[in-house]
């Protein structure tokens, strides 16, 4: 009949169109791999694709990098514990007792997450710097005579990891607590076990598979991680294999051979650890994880809670306040110093950042990339997202498979690959901000498919079958009911790719040219080149706007929770 | 005279890869019928619902609306929901949050681009029909489920659909709503006067509601009735024991000598059977209501002796567990008919109600 004729090129059209999706897809996330690989087996001459000679040669050179290989490890398993049992403690205090100002600490948490690795490091850099840290030169004033504290040490850096970039444990951690059907306790009790019997035998072993399972995600963010370890480990000459691969490439002749292979290898030591922390999850969660939204029963912690939620605002000190407050005195001022009297106040500090050309043009091409990579990629993502969850496409796992996958490679690999890549093609967008919109969009799939799928998941599928059901055609239904049902998802997945944007450095450091700076290289360079006071004064900025940002992002997400769909 | 039917299906099939959801069913619904598809959760009847709907898609069959074929495999004709002109009430309710209780109910109406007066006028008629109106103005997400479910039928039933459908509309609302809502939703169906199709796992709600019942299992249909033949005449074991409260009392038939019709059970007993059966039946299906514990049985009836084994008082009726040679025996009395546990009864029956199978 007529319909069937419609029907068929319809459903063809369709097929196709999902191919091309998928081949755009596998394009921008699979393509800068393929020349990591290459690269890092590459015995010819450096960049070339595809390579002119094969052999492990660049492998078996890692053994030169032992001490950065061990530098790794140190600092890793150091942040891990710290962060962990940082993790943990918040986790248990925020979920299972009742600390007053509970709701108001639990949204703070989330605070040291958007402060980014970057700004932290520069803080804690500035607050406990050998001799200069404003808090050592406090600890001189008072009649100390070392040290307090030294940041640069691998103590440090990895106290600034924890900090910083560790903040997932406590999301995994609290998580783990929350799924926990609080039945299982009370019928512990109810059996007649005492309260230290419960929490030894039922609550731990419930909790354990949830937290070991954080560790070793951390472990593997730990091995990644970048900033902290940049910001206070150059200075010293203390490598990591993240900086160590950016050495590489700032050598003269750039040791490209050395990246890749370092870099492959710290890929496939966190595949490794992050398929762990998966089979410990799946095998302990049987019991944990239920899908439901408990909230146990707080623990009354008495008179206690007053001194747990000191540690909880202890963490927030440390954290935010603390190094903010550091970074704004430090920033109007000419020579950074605890010593008020002594201090030289001045505005010149945010003069430079936003007058100098390159600084302020940083500036302002971030606020571009952000802009624009949210505003065009989200639209894209939520087609990418309505395919995959809501479609009955053949091929969408695939398509979900190759969209999460940059989440699995660290951002500075990723860009690494992606430089290589656009060199090699004929179009000449490398060192414009093309190559960064594109490279930002690529490691920004998973951030932006997850958010929207968290959204569209939650609507019930009858609320569009229903609109159907009552004569409306496809168009009308996504109009009139399932655009206005996703606007707040939307707006969340456009401000938390914004937020990514504006602060991204990993692959940014790789990919910025001289006419296309953006804003979280331009500090670090400024940090490395000139004054702590200006570098100060740029974070100032950068946190300025990404906490706007972030406050915006709190109301949608108030919205979001407060109508239920 | 026997008009076209409604809703016609024939040779209706759903596949979801391997596994067969529903498996050729045939049935046909009249103007006006409340027709219930009843059985255990998977038995393919809320997926045969939604094929109607156009919400599902069928791997072969014809699904025929007002005489119009909606859906035909042979044809690869698949007419899309929105043009089968018909309404559904969900499970979920499925009420918009995004919207007041008035645009949820004219959501059909504009759709269809209706003038504004006739809107607002429909919209009020039915808010008026599920008692609702006082709430036009209040935002959806702020309803009890009670009020939601009232809202979800007045959407559905607000553009006048030839056809309206039910998936399980009750299974969210608790028990005493829930029957009070049988109530309505049958009045309310009588007396619009419109053709519907109710998916329910649940046994009472269906003989209560419907014309006829459509009893599915595995995908396929058992027994298609009114619901005094469903629970009187059960055609299958499965019908037998899903439908209402029986005994499946074990044994086998006996050469009949005289013409009458006999079951042997396990443990010796001898039941007189009044429908003849094929002679290879194994299972004598006895609804616990048929059954007396009575010393003043009529003649003619299958009498045993029992012992009240246990007694549980449920209020609307007495059910006891009473021992006999074939086993034991579940009896419901009214409440009025008190019996000690441990006492000696004379169990009787008819043989009308020994069904065969």
């Amino acid at each position: 009949m007529n319909r069937f004729a419609k029907l068929v090129p319809r459903l063809s059209i369709a097929t196709l169109l999902m191919l091309l999706v998928l081949l755009l897809c596998a394009a921008l996330v699979i393509y800068p791999v393929v020349f990591i690989v290459a690269e890092s087996f590459n015995m010819g001459e450096a960049g070339v694709f595809p390579p002119p000679e094969i052999g492990l040669h660049n492998f078996a050179a890692m053994a030169d990098d032992v001490d950065v290989i061990a530098n790794t490890l140190l600092v890793a398993f150091g942040a891990t514990i710290m962060a962990v049992t940082i993790g943990f403690i918040l986790a248990w205090i925020l979920t299972r007792t009742n600390i007053p100002g509970r709701p108001r600490l639990e949204r703070l948490m989330e605070l040291p997450y958007y402060m980014t690795p970057l700004v932290g490091a520069m803080a804690w850099g500035i607050l406990a710097a050998p001799k200069t840290g404003l808090l050592n030169q406090a600890w001189h004033v008072i009649g100390g005579h070392a040290d307090l504290f030294d940041i640069y040490s691998p103590l440090g850096i990895a106290w600034v990891m924890a900090l910083f970039e560790g903040t997932v444990a406590f999301v995994m951690i609290s998580a783990a607590m929350k799924s926990m059907d609080p039945s299982l306790e009370e019928s512990s009790r109810v059996m007649g076990a005492g309260k230290m019997h419960t929490a030894l035998r039922i609550t731990l072993p419930l909790v354990a598979p949830g937290v070991l399972s954080a560790a070793v995600f951390v472990f593997a963010e730990m091995l990644g991680a970048f900033a902290a370890a940049f910001v206070l480990g150059i200075p010293g000459r203390f490598y990591v294999v993240t900086t160590a691969i950016w050495e590489a490439t700032q050598s003269f002749p750039p040791d490209y051979g050395r990246a890749a292979a370092l870099g492959l290898s710290l890929f496939a030591a966190m595949v490794v650890a992050l398929t762990i922390a998966k089979l410990i999850m799946r095998k302990g969660s049987h019991a944990t994880i239920t899908g439901k939204g408990f909230r146990p029963r707080p623990v009354d912690a008495g008179s206690a809670r007053w001194l747990l939620m000191a540690v909880a605002w202890g963490y927030i000190v440390l954290a935010v306040i603390l190094p903010l407050a550091a970074l704004l005195l430090t920033s109007f001022q000419r020579f950074a110093t605890v010593i008020l009297s002594d201090s030289i106040f001045t505005l010149g500090n945010y003069q430079t950042a936003l007058s100098t050309g390159t600084l302020g043009q940083a500036f302002v091409n971030s606020l571009i990339l952000g802009l624009s990579v949210a505003t065009i990629g989200v639209p894209i993502i939520g087609v990418l997202t309505w395919i995959i969850y809501r479609s009955k496409i053949q091929g969408r796992t695939a398509i979900e498979y190759v969209v999460m996958f940059p989440q699995a490679v660290p951002r500075l690999i990723f860009g690494l690959g992606l430089l290589w890549a656009w060199i090699n093609i004929p179009i000449p967008i490398y060192g414009t901000l093309w190559l960064l919109g594109i490279a930002y969009f690529t490691v920004f799939l998973p951030l932006g498919l997850r958010t929207l799928a968290g959204v569209v998941m939650q609507i019930d599928r009858s609320l569009e079958e229903c609109a159907r059901v009552c004569g409306a055609s496809w168009m009308h239904q996504m109009r009139t009911v399932s655009l206005p049902l996703l606007r707040p998802g939307i707006a969340a997945a456009w401000l938390l790719i914004f937020i990514a944007s504006i602060r991204e450095l990993g692959a940014s450091i790789f990919l910025m040219g001289p006419q296309s700076k953006v804003i979280s290289p331009a500090i670090i360079n400024a940090w490395l080149s000139s004054s702590s006071e200006l570098s100060a004064a740029m974070a100032m900025i950068l946190t300025v706007t990404v906490f706007a940002a972030v406050i915006v992002l709190f109301a949608v997400a108030r919205k979001l929770t407060g109508n239920p769909a | 005279m026997i008009s076209d039917p409604r809703i016609e299906v024939s040779g209706l099939t759903v596949r979801y890869n391997d596994v067969v959801a529903v498996n050729n069913i045939d049935f046909a619904i009249q103007p006006g019928e409340l027709v219930t598809l009843l059985g255990p959760s998977g038995c393919g009847k809320t997926t045969t619902l939604r094929a109607i709907a156009g919400l599902e898609d069928p791997s072969a069959g014809v699904i025929r609306l007002n005489n119009e074929t909606v859906y035909s495999s042979a044809q690869r004709r698949n007419i899309p929901s929105e043009k089968r002109g018909l309404s559904m009430v969900f499970q979920s309710y499925a009420i918009w949050p995004h919207m007041t209780v008035a645009e949820n109910v004219a959501y059909g109406l504009n759709v269809r681009k209706l003038p504004r007066a006739e809107v607002d006028q429909n919209v009020r008629r039915v808010l008026d029909l599920v008692q609702m109106s006082a709430y036009a103005a209040r935002p959806a997400s702020k309803l009890s489920g009670g009020q939601q479910q009232r809202i979800a039928v007045a959407r559905a039933i607000a553009f006048s659909p030839t056809v309206l459908l039910f998936d399980e509309p009750l299974s969210n609302l608790d028990a005493k709503l829930r029957t009070e809502m049988r109530v309505e939703l049958r009045e309310l169906q009588r007396r619009l006067d419109i053709t519907s199709v109710y998916v329910t796992h649940d046994q009472e709600e269906a003989l209560a509601i419907s014309d006829r019942v459509i009893v599915m299992n595995h995908g396929k249909i058992e027994q298609i009735g009114s619901p005094e033949t469903i629970y009187n005449r059960p055609e299958s074991i499965f019908v037998a024991d899903f439908v209402g409260a029986a005994n499946l009392i074990g044994g086998r038939v006996r050469a009949a000598v005289d013409g009458s019709i006999v079951f042997e059970t396990i443990g010796g007993l001898m039941l007189k059977a009044a429908a003849r059966p094929t002679g290879s039946e194994t299972i004598c299906a006895l609804r616990s209501a048929y059954i007396t514990l009575q010393r003043d049985a009529d003649p003619g009836s299958n009498t045993a002796h029992g012992k009240i084994h246990r007694r549980m008082f449920h209020g609307d009726f007495i059910q006891y567990v009473v021992d006999w040679p074939a086993g034991q025996l579940i009896v419901r009395r009214p409440p009025t008919e008190m019996i000690e546990e441990g006492a000696n009864v004379t169990i009787a029956f008819s043989p009308e109600h020994c069904i065969l199978l």
